[in-house]
């Protein structure tokens, strides 16, 4: 383990056994490698994640759509490291262009990409002669969220609900007076905004924190509030409102987002057209919906999906903390 | 401008006041909002502080340029300087220029910070080279307890000096701290 930049001879030869050990894993578990196009008609639509625009289309943030118009349509279970792109994340762990590692397997059970995910860290770690986490926690997002903030959550609370039950600090945070979707006079959107923000606020009062005590352990956080499921399935489960999504994390880093995927195509219509109102609420560009992937949906067969962010993985297995230490792609000489 | 646009080194105004990013964090969960965590300094006071915002916010940037100007004199509570450049002269109050005024020398070249076009602060050399106009003789067999003695500089600030150092000398003085940092010869 060191913590300064991976000496450039050293680099190439990481990024060749990262990228031959992950391969090597998902084809022995029975996935076909595919290869979407990297520029899009229309990206999947997500509230903070801007698309770089490729007239007449954009650079994709994620293959997803295009993945799952290919499981639609009867491949099997597939797997695609890609490139992707999302505007102005730019930090020591955020980079405008990024390798995606993103997966399906077919049935519903979000145990198996889990372990999938533990499996891909497990192989990266020992492709650069790192020692993996130790164990892996399942932690899901209601027991945590009371845990670190004394707050029980059902869900399905609407803003009013939201600010009502949760402690000053994170009420501070969200809801601070500054002008934006939290005042909006659609309550769909100021509900959608103050979940995403509650849970943003969260995450760097709480989660965070939490995440960085559970050294050397491997954490999956899973049942996200109905409120914040992408473009994953939800139910009722013990009176709460669920969403079948899961993170990843380790060493603190978020490093792996999975769904039990939503395959109706009019609910999917209904949150793209939810998340394009507060993306309209916040001043970022509204979207043009993917038709074609709507008119697919309805095909997709029951499918957990997986999608990993290679460069932090690489940049965790080498000790490093920034991507910049690990990247390829470099700097002035 | 965009909060995105936040870097190290961005100036904003914030409350009437010019700050500089000293510090720069960028987090995001994934599907959240990306949070712009910064350390500001004011450009004015040199007070730090914390600040945090979301992704979405606006800024306001600062008008600051700093310009390389030449102390002409102090009088009337002002004091007056000169563009290297264009011999423009610009004036600033006494409490604009605080403290540095002890290390104001003629034709010091120091740096005016502009904010909105208007002079509000100088930036002096960080080590400047000073005449003793006046010390105390060195007691001989005193320095073990009191290796230093009071003086006073051609500027009238008066600072500590070890024993050795006589009126008439030049001594280099951190313009930051305002102590002593050695005896220049010659």
């Amino acid at each position: 383990m060191h913590g300064g930049p991976v000496p450039f001879a050293r680099r190439v030869a990481v990024w060749d056994a990262a990228l031959t050990a992950v391969r090597a894993y998902l084809r022995a578990a029975g996935m076909l490698e595919v290869s979407t196009p990297i520029r899009v008609a229309a990206p999947a639509i997500e509230p903070y994640i801007d698309p770089i625009a490729a007239p007449p289309g954009y650079l994709a943030t994620s293959p997803e759509l295009a993945m799952k118009r290919l499981l639609a349509r009867g491949s099997g279970p597939i797997f695609q490291l890609s490139h992707v792109f999302r505007q102005a994340e730019r930090g020591d762990r955020h980079s405008e262009e990024f390798h995606l590692l993103e997966w399906y397997r077919l049935g519903g059970e979000l145990a198996e990409v889990e372990a999938d995910v533990e499996a891909v860290v497990a192989a990266v770690f020992a492709a650069v002669g790192a020692e993996p986490p130790t164990r892996w926690l399942r932690v899901d997002f209601f027991s945590l969220f009371e845990r670190t903030s004394g707050v029980a959550l059902r869900g399905d609370e609407d803003d009013e609900a939201l600010r009502s039950v949760v402690g000053p600090a994170l009420r501070a945070m969200v809801w601070d007076g500054r002008p934006g979707p939290l005042t909006s006079p659609d309550a769909e959107i100021r509900s959608l905004a103050a979940w995403t923000a509650l849970f943003s606020a969260w995450s760097d009062l709480h989660l965070d924190p939490w995440l960085s005590r559970q050294v050397g352990v491997g954490v999956h956080l899973g049942e996200f509030p109905a409120a914040l499921a992408a473009l994953a399935q939800r139910s009722q489960k013990d009176g709460r409102a669920v969403a079948h999504r899961v993170e990843s994390h380790v060493a603190g880093v978020e490093l792996a987002n999975g769904y039990l995927e939503l395959r109706d195509p009019a609910e999917q219509r209904r949150r793209f057209a939810a998340v394009n109102a507060l993306r309209g609420a916040l001043g970022q560009a509204v979207l043009p919906l993917d038709e074609d992937f709507l008119r697919e949906l309805g095909g997709l067969p029951l499918t957990t999906g997986m999608a990993l962010g290679l460069d932090r993985l690489i940049m965790l297995a080498c000790g490093c903390t920034r991507l910049d230490d690990i990247s390829l792609a470099l700097g002035a000489p | 401008m965009d909060v995105s646009e936040l870097r190290k080194n961005a100036k904003l105004q914030m409350d009437g006041h010019p700050f500089v990013v000293t510090d720069f964090q960028f987090v995001k969960p994934g599907k959240g909002q990306g949070l712009y965590k910064c350390k500001l300094k004011n450009m004015i006071t040199g007070a730090t502080i914390d600040r945090t915002w979301r992704s979405g916010e606006r800024l306001e940037a600062a008008n600051v340029e700093s310009r390389r100007m030449q102390f002409l004199f102090a009088g009337g509570g002002s004091f007056t300087f000169m563009d290297s450049e264009n011999y423009e002269q610009v004036e600033l109050s006494a409490d604009l220029v605080g403290d540095d005024k002890n290390f104001l020398l003629e034709q010091l070249e120091v740096e005016v910070l502009f904010y909105n076009n208007r002079p509000v602060g100088v930036t002096l050399p960080s080590h400047i080279v000073m005449k003793i106009v006046e010390a105390e003789p060195g007691v001989k067999g005193d320095s073990a307890n009191n290796p230093t003695k009071m003086a006073t500089l051609e500027s009238g600030y008066r600072l500590q000096v070890p024993l050795f150092v006589k009126e008439g000398e030049r001594v280099k003085i951190d313009t930051r701290t305002g102590d002593y940092i050695e005896r220049v010869n010659g």
